[in-house]
């Protein structure tokens, strides 16, 4: 599950807003704040508001579930409250059925 | 007061056609019986489980969408507990909106499979192993790979 910290986002310039707040640090370096540059997380599921999340839509369910099996992180996939709560469910109706495992080691 | 269920539940993969039928029309009956009404009764077919479930690696998966009173999924509940075919079961009572949605998701779902199956018969489309030569058309079923395809587009 690559997470798109990858892609490069208009040349990453040091994002200040007009009349940007004389906070503490000022503008890095070029460099160095490319590198820190990580592209902004956002709610998949905000995309389109129609949808619930379905517990039997496995393939979506996945995209949440690492390798341990365990849910993914709001902190992490950038999902928001509300859906993360609707995700939770049914991640564990889905381990219920059998359709997405409780631990794999 | 009526509201919309889902009852998912997962069968031996031992059991013969008629067996798996004959179970799920039992259930069925307590559904309609007890003055619910379907919208689907769909078999989703035989899967392999996440987990062993009283040592089967793989179940059938069988689900109903209807509406009904409490009283209806109580006792099909109660049934499918004693019944020693049935491996797993869950009931869903489903939030009145998305009741909707789920609806109509569940009659496109079998307006599809109904198309299909009215392809196949007509034998527009072409049997399994069958060689059409090196060009396919897009529409062909051996190309299409949904799996990957959406899984790369998401990010």
């Amino acid at each position: 599950m690559g997470m798109m910290r990858d892609r490069d986002e208009g040349g990453a310039q040091g994002g200040r807003g007009p009349g940007g707040r004389g906070g503490p640090g000022g503008p890095r370096t070029g460099g160095r704040r490319r590198f820190l540059f990580r592209r902004r997380k956002y709610c998949k599921f905000c995309e389109d508001k129609a949808r619930w999340i379905d517990y039997k839509d496995v393939r979506t369910l996945q995209n949440y579930i690492p390798e341990r099996a365990k849910i993914l992180p709001r902190r992490i996939s950038g999902t928001c409250a509300t859906h993360q709560r609707q995700l939770m469910q049914a991640i564990k109706r889905a381990r219920t059925i059998a359709l997405v495992p409780f631990t794999s080691d | 007061m009526v509201r919309t269920y889902e009852t998912v539940f997962i069968t031996q993969p031992t059991l013969t056609e008629d067996d798996e039928r004959a179970a799920i029309d039992a259930f069925a009956e307590i559904v309609s019986g007890g003055g619910g009404v379907f919208t689907a009764n769909d078999r989703m077919g035989r899967r392999r489980l996440a987990y062993p479930i009283q040592k089967f690696e793989d179940g059938v998966y069988t689900r109903f969408l209807y509406d009904s009173e409490p009283a209806v999924p109580k006792e099909l509940d109660r049934r499918l507990r004693i019944n020693d075919k049935v491996i797993r079961h869950m009931t869903v009572c489903l939030e009145p909106d998305w009741a909707v949605a789920a609806k109509e998701q569940a009659v496109r779902d079998a307006q599809i499979r109904a198309e299909t199956e009215a392809a196949r018969a007509a034998g527009l489309l072409p049997e399994e192993g069958a060689e059409t030569g090196p060009e396919r058309r897009p529409g062909d079923p051996r190309d299409r790979d949904d799996e990957e395809g959406d899984y790369e587009e998401r990010d």
